[in-house]
């Protein structure tokens, strides 16, 4: 891996490359994203090329910890309903800055927890956004935006989170205070130049895949447990359109809410290829025993120990051979980088049997 | 429509407001020359509520109330810990007076309300009457952290006309002789307040738009018809609580009201650059209203209401489209089928970034309270796709910076109220 200007120097844009020290903002900007592949399945893919991150630092809080990231700024699409909308790169942005957040003693990184910023240079305001909620395929899931600067220079950067707002279970506490995270950003759009940028092959993008995760030592991962680790009795793992959907029953919901002659059920929703949690869809159940519907769940957004972000819901004792249909009423709104924005928009109900 | 010098000529009387001072006001004067009518002498036939101004202003063709546009706000202090003397309140009466004879009660002449916050009466050793509800501001999202304001007064001056807001604020500040022709009293607010901060800002048809050249704005990105940044009219005459539901029914502060004051960052490049019309229209209205088209424009054919009732219920619209509208799930929340807050909010340049000062006004800050638990939609975040703040009406473009509460006593009780006034 390379940084992009030797990439595209390399590449034989070498008009392109010598603008990009020379504010020629725009110039950089078009070198900056290739054309989309044409043609993309309406799955994971393979994107036309791979950006690395770079990190500004770690804090702590309040139990939590945090890391800014920043890459190259980055096109990607926002989710409203099953409506998708490409975000283009404006001239003016100058990093996508990813605050990362997690719990700091099971490692969880909640996507409940959406994060603000304020960028203050000289002790001025110059950018004050709320991330989206984001899945990449390097990255997994995260919190990002295109940042515009004020160029070089020193900033104080805060990362802000609130009270958690999907419940919690098993222990974990749901009533926990905000925190909040300050960071001194040394600001250089040359040292942007040098993240990691790689190419994938023309005769690879666009095919069916996913890039893989890529090496975050300082940070934890938000790949899903294995289905082996999760309590109670894992029902079944299976593809469902295009995600992996792993269905798990626990015996005695007291700790999930529910009461001890109920059982938990819980489904966690996985990226395919590299098992990312794919967060914030709406997901139900019809439960049906010997032909007759025992149960309409709502399995709703909730994060544990052990299931980490999963959906689920209490709901009557499970017995052998009762048949749990699982839909998705509303699609997963979290935003996607290139690769991931034309998957996970339509799912067929799925059943299952215990 | 307008032309380029109607832009230039809105654009400067907006720009004088927030700047203030005298010379931004003989500069409007220069430039405005309004014939703003003049406040009787007598005005004993004065409503007993400050917050009456409805009846004296003017209605769009679809009955629904035109505010005031041009706005001014000043936090106000009052030095030392000791209660005011009977000298400090006969000389914020006589100011008082002075500008309203000056300025006429209406939306072409001035209208004023001066309302006080629960620092100011901690002054005294008697508290509010029982049953009075001004707590100290605080956060009222899990995911705020907004900073208290808590002034002893807020002084709110709106009108039409950008030379009467800054007239009465010069006159109130003992710096202008005379305004609008009519001598004023030596008797002035700064003579018993220190003015701690000054807001401003505008409301109405074309106004965001010619203030697209701040930061935070999209150049162009407002349209032009658009009465606030966000591009939609707000304020529609059945989703406006009436100025009897605010009212204060019942006490020694009977015909007066509570205010809540924020001041709103706006993030109007993701609402512009990013989102596209389908996604602004889901958001602010309701999913229903983006898949059906029903708001053309800034919102005018939706008549006297935002036609929430034509949306999906709250909580299936986030289970099954991912997504709720900010009016459908502020819209809910009503008495009597009539919703709890006045709004008089405006937008504002302050400190160079797109904001708003969310000024309501309702008979206690519960019902405030009520209607900003219900926009924070934080039942929908813990059992849906619907996020925290993504796709969660307009919580994801709106950060609050600070909160206050506040008593609009009323006109009677307008000076320098004690808790317990007789």
């Amino acid at each position: 891996m390379i940084g992009r200007r030797h990439l595209l120097r390399a590449a034989g844009l070498g008009a392109v490359a010598g603008v990009a020290g020379c504010g020629s903002l725009f110039e950089t900007r078009s070198a900056l994203a290739p054309p989309l592949v044409e043609d993309r399945p309406d799955a994971p893919y393979l994107p036309t090329h791979v950006e690395g991150m770079a990190m500004v630092g770690t804090a702590e809080d309040t139990g939590y910890n945090c890391a800014l990231t920043y890459t190259y700024p980055h096109r990607f699409w926002v989710v409203t309903g099953t409506h998708t909308r490409q975000v283009p790169i404006q001239s003016s942005d100058d990093v996508h800055l990813m605050p990362v957040v997690w719990d700091a003693d099971t490692g969880i990184v909640p996507p409940d927890l959406t994060p603000t910023i304020d960028v203050k240079r000289d002790g001025t305001t110059v950018a004050a956004p709320a991330p989206w909620p984001m899945l990449s395929q390097p990255m997994g899931f995260h919190f990002g935006e295109n940042v515009a600067l004020d160029g070089d220079g020193t900033y104080q950067v805060d990362v802000s989170i609130g009270a958690p707002s999907v419940p919690r279970t098993n222990g974990l506490a749901g009533d926990r205070d905000g925190a909040t995270f300050r960071f001194t950003f040394e600001y250089a759009a040359d040292a942007v130049e040098d993240i990691a940028y790689t190419d994938v092959p023309a005769d690879r993008e666009g095919s069916r895949g996913a890039v893989d995760p890529m090496s975050m030592p300082a940070l934890p991962t938000t790949r899903s447990p294995p289905a082996s680790t999760l309590p109670g009795t894992v029902i079944d793992r299976r593809p469902m359109g295009d995600v992996t959907l792993v269905a798990t029953a626990i015996e005695d919901a007291t700790p999930y809410g529910g009461a001890a002659d109920q059982t938990y059920l819980a489904v966690s929703l996985r990226t395919p290829y590299n098992d990312y949690v794919v967060p914030m869809a709406s997901v139900a159940a019809i439960l049906t025993r010997d032909g007759d519907t025992i149960a309409t769940p709502a399995l709703g957004p909730a994060i544990g120990p052990h299931l980490q972000y999963h959906y689920g819901a209490a709901v009557p004792h499970l017995q052998a051979g009762d048949s749990v249909t699982i839909r998705v009423q509303a699609p997963p709104q979290v935003a996607r980088h290139e690769g991931y924005e034309t998957a996970f928009l339509s799912f067929d109900a799925v059943t299952l049997t215990v | 429509m307008t032309d380029r010098r109607g832009i230039a000529r809105r654009q400067f009387l907006a720009a004088a407001v927030a700047i203030g001072g005298s010379a931004a006001l003989s500069a409007c004067l220069g430039r405005e020359a309004p014939t703003i009518p003049r406040g009787p002498t007598d005005r004993s036939d004065y409503p007993a509520r400050q917050h009456a101004w409805n009846d004296v202003l003017p209605r769009d063709d679809h009955g629904n109330v035109k505010p005031p546009r041009h706005r001014v706000i000043l936090s106000l202090e009052l030095p030392g810990t000791a209660p005011p003397t009977a000298t400090d309140r006969e000389t914020v009466a006589a100011a008082l007076d002075g500008v309203e004879r000056a300025y006429a009660r209406s939306g072409d002449g001035l209208l004023l309300t001066l309302s006080y916050g629960p620092t100011y009466f901690d002054r005294y050793p008697d508290a509010l009457p029982e049953g009075l509800d001004l707590p100290r501001p605080g956060p009222l999202s899990p995911f705020e952290d907004p900073a208290r304001d808590e002034p002893d007064a807020v002084l709110h001056l709106a009108s039409n006309h950008a030379s009467a807001v800054l007239g009465a604020e010069q006159a109130l500040r003992g710096t202008e002789p005379t305004v609008n022709g009519v001598d004023q009293p030596d008797a002035a607010l700064t003579d018993v307040f220190t003015v701690a901060d000054r807001r401003t800002g505008f409301v109405g048809a074309g106004l965001p738009a010619d203030h697209d050249d701040v930061d935070g704005v999209p150049d162009g990105a407002v349209d032009d018809d658009a009465p606030l940044y966000m591009g939609f009219k707000s304020g529609f005459e059945k989703n406006q609580a009436g100025e009897d539901r605010v009212t204060i029914p019942a006490g020694p502060f009977a015909g007066g009201t509570t205010q809540h004051l924020s001041t709103l960052r706006l993030d109007l490049e993701q609402w512009y650059e990013q989102d596209d019309r389908w996604q602004r229209e889901a958001k602010m209205f309701c999913p229903h209203h983006a898949e059906t088209n029903a708001v053309e424009g800034v919102g005018d054919n939706l008549g006297t209401d935002s036609g929430v009732d034509g949306c999906r219920d709250t909580d299936r619209a986030a289970r099954e489209m991912g997504v709720v509208g900010h009016t459908q799930k502020t819209a809910a929340v009503r008495r009597d089928d009539e919703p709890l807050l006045l709004r008089r909010d405006f937008n504002s340049t302050d400190d160079g970034h797109a904001g708003l000062h969310f000024l309501s006004l309702q008979a206690s800050i519960a019902d405030f309270v009520t209607t900003r638990e219900a926009m924070n939609g934080t039942d929908v975040a813990a059992d849906s796709a619907v996020g925290e703040r993504t796709n969660n009406g307009i919580l994801q473009y709106v950060q609050t910076l600070r909160r206050g509460n506040f008593l609009v006593p009323p006109r009677q009780h307008r000076s320098l109220p004690t808790p317990r006034p007789a």
